[in-house]
């Protein structure tokens, strides 16, 4: 087959092979683009384009019918003196807050729990605490609005049956309850991935190390801060990323269990860009808040990564 | 060193034995057991109020909320599949789930084949640009889509909900595929190509075989993404006819709050094939988690 190849092809071939492999005939071809291809089409068409206009749609004036209007900078500097985009931020930041701790330490202490303590049934264990996570969010929304609902709900039966009726509350009609309502039904699918995530990586914690500070006379507590702790910085990094940016786009179980209210007490920002676009039809308008959105979202990717970059170094 | 490690080892057997005799172990061990275990009860206990609710009569929910029924309806299931439309719901999820998985492992097959295998002009600049997939949320990009399938003529189609979910799951599966055929053994593909493969062929015949972990891993995240997309079809689709489960859900619970029973007939229909999927299959589940955490 060489015979057919001047040296140089083969000579070329031959480096190519080293480096990648496989591909060395068609390697400077159109062939690697053809695999290509079909993925890029798809993700051109309905990924890359959208992303594209949604930056031009925040730049118009329109109602998604009429005429196009182009209005530089207007929709961004009515955002910045809006009271309610500013209220759902700060209620993104808050779940954001909170997001980042509460499933983490949840997840944290389960699966300390689930590895280091001698018991049955741990299979068991994780596969209920991660159940949630596979759910429809519809299905945990329709779910936790029916707990929480007044007179009928589980949450108020529960608090009747054991006698403390006077703590009943009508949930979600509440504009101090609804928000950390709702972020209780999105914790209560957030946890599992956490801990099974730390599960992993205790698992590789060598028993001797234990032993080891044991016979140091470590307490337990000294135990689970000197030598777990190292070993748990990395998938915390990992943990903290998914549920910070699982926070800024919590949109489907706010939408279906308070739509934002009552009184935009539960307002996030990716139910007020579909309130704009698509119930108040000022789609620049909601184009730009998608923006910021998004903006938000790849700097808090940006902070947290750069948070387990400093980790990794100090491990 | 020998010593320390013997003297670990003697340890651990004590504690063994200590765990089945120390009192005070074996109270901490009642307490984590009994907490675990209430805290278990939490997770499971909506999917018993769902079930129990679903085969009550309606006037017995409100009466009686959280214990069993008296008389178990089993015929809620029948009605909310043909009267509650959650058959015609639940083939449109079929019809629209079936070609994502299979566009999706396709073109992320070959994209990875490709990036793994390959050297080319732009590698680098395009990987990045398909990965840059995973931080953008659907809820960014849906309003121009809108607009898009409007333009498309697409709206209110499953079309509409198929194509943009093969063009949101690509990223996570070329990234996935690409590093595990990146950590495939050169000399088999170095093989297949002395037997005189061609790309193609070594794609289909050695590269394909040996990826069935990762495909299989893909498939489930797939099917399960796709299976709960509540966003897309709430944008997407007017007509009765089209709508998904998720969606077909959200306009049952808006217009027959008072028939409880039936809507958690419609709920259980719509969680139950991904419960089976995640039974058969949380070992991929877990497992492609952790090597998708440890990346």
């Amino acid at each position: 087959m060489a015979e057919r190849f001047s040296v140089g092809t083969v000579r070329r071939r031959r480096r190519a092979s080293r480096v990648h492999g496989v591909g060395s005939r068609l390697g400077g071809g159109v062939s690697p683009y053809l695999y290509l291809l079909p993925a890029f089409a798809v993700y051109g068409a309905f990924f890359l384009l959208p992303l594209y206009r949604i930056v031009e749609y925040s730049f118009l004036k329109w109602d998604g019918y009429s005429k196009q209007k182009w209005v530089g900078f207007a929709n961004y500097e009515r955002l910045a003196h809006d009271p309610l985009f500013w209220r759902a931020f700060r209620h993104n930041m808050v779940w954001m807050g909170a997001g980042i701790t509460v499933p983490t330490i949840i997840g944290l202490g389960l699966a300390i729990l689930l590895v280091r303590q001698p018991m049955h049934g741990r299979t068991y264990y994780r596969a209920v605490f991660f159940l949630p996570q596979v759910l429809a969010s519809i299905v945990v929304a329709i779910v936790w609005q029916w707990i929480y609902s007044p007179s009928s709900g589980a949450l108020d039966a529960v608090l009747r049956d054991v006698g403390l009726g006077r703590f009943q509350e009508a949930w979600l009609g509440s504009t101090t309850w609804a928000l950390p309502a709702i972020f209780v039904a999105w914790a209560w699918t957030a946890y599992g991935l956490s801990m099974v995530i730390f599960i992993a990586a205790l698992q590789s914690v060598d028993e001797e190390y234990f032993e080891a500070a044991k016979i140091d006379g470590a307490s337990r507590l000294q135990q689970l801060r000197h030598v777990l702790l190292p070993f748990v910085r990395r998938p915390m990094t990992v943990v903290i990323l998914v549920n910070a940016i699982g926070a800024l786009q919590v949109f489907d179980l706010v939408f279906v269990i308070t739509n934002g209210g009552p009184a935009n007490a539960t307002l996030v920002l990716s139910v007020y860009v579909y309130q704009n676009v698509f119930q108040i039809l000022d789609v620049g308008y909601g184009s730009a808040n998608a923006v910021a959105l998004a903006i938000a979202i790849v700097l808090a990717s940006m902070f947290f990564l750069r948070l387990r970059g400093m980790a990794e170094r100090n491990a | 060193m020998t010593l320390s490690l013997r003297r670990a080892a003697s340890e651990r057997r004590a504690r063994t034995r200590a765990a089945t005799l120390s009192k005070k172990t074996r109270r901490t061990k009642l307490l984590t057991d009994l907490g675990l275990a209430v805290l278990s009860l939490t997770v499971l206990f909506p999917f018993y109020l769902v079930l129990v609710t679903a085969l009550k009569s309606d006037n017995r929910v409100s009466e009686n909320p959280l214990g069993l029924p008296d008389v178990w309806h089993w015929g809620v299931f029948r009605q909310a599949w043909d009267q509650g439309h959650f058959g015609s719901y639940f083939m449109n999820s079929v019809y629209v789930v079936v070609p994502v998985v299979l566009a999706v492992l396709a073109g992320s097959l070959m994209a990875a084949y490709a990036f793994a295998t390959m050297r080319f002009r732009g590698r680098g600049i395009l990987f990045a640009i398909l990965v840059a997939g995973l931080t953008i949320p659907l809820e960014i990009i849906v309003t121009p889509l809108f607009y898009e399938m409007l333009h498309l003529g697409l709206l209110d189609t499953l079309w509409a909900l198929i194509l943009p979910q093969i063009a949101i799951n690509l990223p996570f599966g070329v990234l996935l595929l690409r590093a595990f055929i990146g950590d495939l053994p050169r000399d088999l593909m170095d093989a297949g190509r002395m037997d005189g493969c061609g790309q193609f062929r070594l794609l289909t015949r050695v590269v394909l075989p040996l990826c069935r972990p990762a495909l299989l891993s893909l498939l489930v995240f797939t099917f399960m993404w796709t299976w709960n997309q509540f966003l897309l079809p709430l944008i997407m689709v007017q007509s009765d006819s089209v709508r998904t489960l998720p969606i077909g859900l959200s306009y049952f619970q808006g217009r027959y709050v008072s028939e409880l029973p039936l809507m958690m007939a419609g709920v259980t229909i719509t969680f139950l094939p991904i419960m089976v999927v995640y039974l058969f299959f949380q070992r991929q589940i877990i497992r492609g988690i952790t090597t998708g955490a440890g990346k």
